[in-house]
């Protein structure tokens, strides 16, 4: 296929957290807020002259500074952030919104706190929050609360910035702008032979979340024009199709490795991936803005911490739903080392869903940066191999029949 | 007659297999992997080109496929298929009656359960340390500055096992040392880390859904002594192959070959 005229743009965008548009944007004078996690509603980071930065390590060498404040069985993800914190590369944000949701997490903030690492920054403003297990109105009520106290109220208190539910429907028009852009690009992988490939669609994700929605909007929206005319390779170089679900992904070269081994990824229910990350925020007039993003947060949360019955069949069921709304051969279930929710979900998955679904299933752990892991690409090549094979054993069944 | 070769790139060894077109196996070599993946390839393939008469080059080969973690760097390869693929079929067409594998390489051991028509049906892989590999193995050899094969023989005459309890090659290496000084029995001791690896082998064939019909594949599986300890904790016989098991992963890639070489010309 014809390069897309924004891939290397967007590839130099993800090779630093200060990229050239949150430059851009500082410059003009907005505030850079840095998060970490779908549990906090990133549209609520984007009001008046806010924008969001979900926070990825990109040029993680050792993380030998932050295991020794952390621990060995700290995740990959969150010894990397605080690696990079330490070496200044945070230094351009304006404040920090942390979760409570897993603790190493929890510690990364901590110690980035602990550590006097934004003291320079007069006004920045920091917190940690409460996130609820479940999705009940208690819940939504919670969340709520939290949010008002620790994040919309030092907005404005601190910076001024006007948090009306004016001021929040606003922010969700341009959010919902983004996200009907890049689900519409991620539909085309739902084509036999799509016109983008998992690797490119994940770069294209990954900007949406890291840069300011304003000034990425007209480069995604160039990129959908273009795709709509794309010609595909006439003979696809894949032989398989694979949806990736698990924890934490912002490498762009695990994704490759993937496609490199042979498999086309064709959806991706993952954090930082667009299932359930790029869903649209549907808003009444009947109820004010912020009681209905709790909800719908709570709601579509697809994270394994939540673990009440009807969360854990939604998962299964909505694994299975993807896998054949985009002719999957099969599912990846990764995790990132020592994630400690996805380790329990991903051994669940690698027997419930081959035995009760009837889905093929390859269960990987794997670094944060997963670019040299030749026995990783042994894994998935051998799993992509079994998937091709069974594809010709069925086709020869169907034949002899 | 047309000729089809499979290339093993391990990280160790590498090997070289040669079928003709009714699958008999007429040349095959194996070479000590350099640090240069394609030049150990080259070399394997040139020594079994070398036993063919008919054969002048690797051009005169009809299809070829490489294998192994240098599977991308064979010359003149049409493709490459993953390790795990090619042992499940290198035992298939050698002993179709094995249904799992344990595969025992230079830097990681893998379970493979095998399918009816030699595909696989499911695997584990221990790739997360050198612990119960071949370099595993060459470092305790060299502790005990013996070879590998009088290794495994020392092992065989132990009357009882020294329990080894570092599973990191590192640290073996030194509970090994210690143990010597301290002069416990040297046999017992070498039986003692048979059985540790033979653990690690353990979780790979259960994680691979191994019950019964199982054989050792990889360079390790020479070693009569871990094939006894495996046998002791899998409460299953290892079947013996008829070809050498360090060649069942090149032997995999010269049979796809052919299936394959034969499938395009037709």
């Amino acid at each position: 296929m014809k390069d897309l005229k924004h891939m290397i743009y967007f590839e130099h965008l993800l090779e630093d957290a200060h990229n050239d548009l949150v430059r851009q944007a500082k410059s003009d004078g907005r505030l850079a807020l840095g998060y970490t996690c779908y549990h906090v509603p990133e549209v609520l980071m984007n009001l008046g002259n806010c924008f969001s930065v979900r926070l990825r390590a990109p040029n993680t060498g050792s993380v030998d500074i932050a295991t020794y404040y952390m621990a060995n069985s700290a995740c990959e993800y969150s010894r990397a952030l605080l690696e990079r914190a330490i070496e200044g590369n945070y230094n351009f944000l304006d404040g920090l919104f942390g979760v409570d949701v897993c603790e190493p997490m929890n510690r990364a903030m901590e110690n980035m706190a602990l550590l006097h690492l934004h003291d320079d920054h007069a006004k920045f403003v920091r917190c940690y929050l409460d996130i609820p297990y479940a999705d009940d109105e208690d819940c939504v009520e919670h969340l709520k609360e939290q949010l008002t106290r620790k994040i919309l109220n030092p907005l404005h208190e601190v910076y001024g910035v006007d948090i009306s539910d004016a001021a929040i429907r606003k922010a969700v028009e341009q959010y919902n702008k983004v996200c009907r852009v890049v689900r519409e690009i991620g539909n085309f992988r739902k084509e036999l032979n799509p016109v983008i490939t998992g690797s490119e669609f994940h770069k294209i994700c990954l900007v949406s979340f890291v840069c300011p929605k304003d000034l990425i909007l007209p480069y995604l929206e160039e990129t959908l024009e273009e795709l709509k005319t794309r010609e595909p390779d006439a003979v696809s170089r894949f032989k398989a199709r694979v949806g990736i679900v698990g924890s934490e992904i912002d490498d762009p070269t695990f994704i490759e490795l993937v496609e490199d081994s042979g498999a086309l990824v064709v959806f991706d229910r993952f954090c930082y991936g667009s299932i359930p990350g790029r869903n649209e925020i549907i808003l009444t007039d009947d109820e004010d803005a912020l009681t209905q993003i709790c909800r719908q947060n709570l709601k579509e949360t697809e994270c394994p911490r939540n673990c009440a019955y009807h969360k854990l069949d939604y998962r299964k069921e909505h694994v299975k739903e993807l896998h054949d709304e985009y002719k999957a051969d099969g599912v990846i279930y990764e995790q990132m080392k020592f994630c400690t929710y996805w380790s329990f979900e991903r051994t669940l998955a690698s027997h419930v869903m081959p035995e009760e679904y009837g889905i093929n299933v390859l269960s990987i752990d794997r670094p944060y940066i997963s670019r040299s892991s030749g026995q990783l690409r042994t894994r998935v090549q051998a799993f992509v191999e079994s998937l091709e094979f069974k594809k010709i054993k069925s086709k020869k069944q169907a034949r002899e029949n | 007659m047309k000729y089809f070769g499979g290339c093993d790139v391990g990280s160790t060894y590498t090997k070289c297999v040669i079928l003709n077109e009714e699958g008999k196996m007429v040349a095959n070599t194996t070479v000590r992997s350099r640090i240069v993946a394609n030049e150990s390839a080259k070399e394997a393939l040139e020594r079994s080109i070398e036993q063919v008469p008919e054969l002048d080059s690797i051009d005169d080969l009809s299809y070829l496929i490489g294998t192994g973690y240098g599977r991308n760097k064979v010359p003149q390869a049409q493709e490459n298929i993953s390790e795990i693929s090619c042992h499940a079929m290198g035992v298939h067409v050698t002993n179709p009656a094995v249904k799992a594998i344990i595969d025992i390489g230079g830097q990681d051991v893998k379970g493979i359960a095998v399918d009816t028509d030699g595909t696989v049906k499911t695997f584990a892989m221990n790739d997360k340390c050198a612990a119960g590999t071949g370099r595993f193995y060459e470092s305790m050899a060299r502790a005990f500055e013996i070879s590998l094969e009088e290794f495994s023989n020392l092992s065989l005459t132990a009357k009882n096992v020294i329990p080894i309890t570092s599973q990191c090659t590192v640290f073996a290496e030194s509970e090994v040392i210690t143990l010597v000084g301290e002069g416990k029995p040297r046999d017992e001791i070498a039986a003692g880390i048979q059985q540790a690896v033979a653990k690690r082998c353990f979780v790979m064939a259960k994680k691979a859904g191994a019950t019964d019909a199982i054989t050792l594949t990889g360079g390790c599986a020479k070693n009569e002594g871990l094939k006894r300890a495996i046998e002791k904790v899998l409460h299953i016989k290892v079947v013996d192959l008829a070809i050498d098991p360090q060649l069942m992963g090149a032997l995999g890639a010269a049979e796809y070959a052919r299936v394959k070489g034969m499938d395009k010309e037709n």
